[in-house]
């Protein structure tokens, strides 16, 4: 029986401006690039919404752009879109970030997949341009406040 | 050298490797500067230095007992950053979990993963 890696992605703020997230998958190294960078792939799990993605462009070659957009529940339109700067399938592969959500707060995301004895570590770095973009981010959301340890082991066990 | 930011702010605070280790010795509780040094290996003005950032944001606070000066977590202040980590990590368990059951499906088409996506049409 094979163990469910559901939930494993790991995260952590690696400099002022840069986030890392890691994630292991049981498939071969160049499934899981073809399954992050071939539409008919994409189309079948990228949106988190019921609504399947409306568009899914991608032009896989150093300069062109990708573009993906769904609609969430309540109608608002979710999009993702940049442009590859590096691409060396099936191990690396950079491109420019911009989450419509989040205007003005573009990022360069590289990705970097690894295959050993069949499992495929995916590591990508949200790079953004400076420092106040990732600040923004949780800047803008201090509701409810509380004060707990808990709360501040679990966020130094994602940070060191 | 301690280098002080123009802007300091919570996020700033602890993308610095020392200042997160010295948060990570006050989880153990009220401290004075030198048992912080005695637990890291940076020197004590360096120490004091970084306490000084830490305390003008508001994650540490500081309060006199005789001689000494005592420092503690404060911990609410990075609520902000705990709430925006965890929902970053979640969208990208989200994500990737997806990605996870849709690759499982490519592989074995009939096998029953936690999946109810499509394979490929």
């Amino acid at each position: 029986m094979k163990e469910n890696r559901h939930g494993s992605a790991t995260t952590e703020v690696i400099s002022d401006c840069e986030v890392k997230t890691q994630r292991a998958f049981d498939a071969p190294i160049s499934l899981v690039f073809d399954a992050l960078t071939k539409p008919e792939h994409l189309r079948a799990h990228f949106s988190p919404d019921p609504e399947p993605l409306h568009i899914c462009e991608i032009d896989l070659r150093v300069g062109g752009a990708y573009h993906y957009a769904w609609y969430a529940p309540g109608g608002r339109e979710c999009s993702f879109r940049g442009t590859f700067l590096e691409i060396e399938p099936p191990t690396r592969m950079v491109a420019t970030w911009l989450f419509e959500g989040w205007p003005g707060d573009d990022a360069i995301e590289t990705t970097t997949l690894s295959e050993d004895d069949g499992v495929t570590t995916m590591t990508t770095v949200l790079r953004f341009k400076n420092r106040e973009s990732l600040g923004d981010h949780f800047q803008g959301d201090t509701q409810g406040m509380q004060t707990s340890f808990d709360q501040l082991e679990d966020l130094l066990a994602t940070l060191t | 050298m301690v280098r002080t930011p123009a802007t300091i702010d919570v996020f700033n605070a602890i993308a610095d490797e020392h200042r997160r280790e010295i948060l990570d010795v006050l989880v153990g509780g009220e401290m004075p500067v030198g048992a912080i040094v005695d637990e890291i290996a940076i020197s004590q003005p360096q120490v004091s230095k970084h306490l000084r950032v830490l305390s003008q944001i508001g994650l540490v606070r500081c309060r006199a007992v005789g001689r000494h000066r005592l420092y503690r977590l404060n911990p609410s202040c990075l609520q902000p950053l705990h709430e925006w980590a965890a929902k970053y990590e979640s969208l990208q368990n989200g994500r990737l979990d997806r990605l996870d059951d849709y690759l499982t499906e490519l592989q074995h088409p009939h096998s029953h993963g936690n999946t109810n996506q499509q394979g490929e049409s």
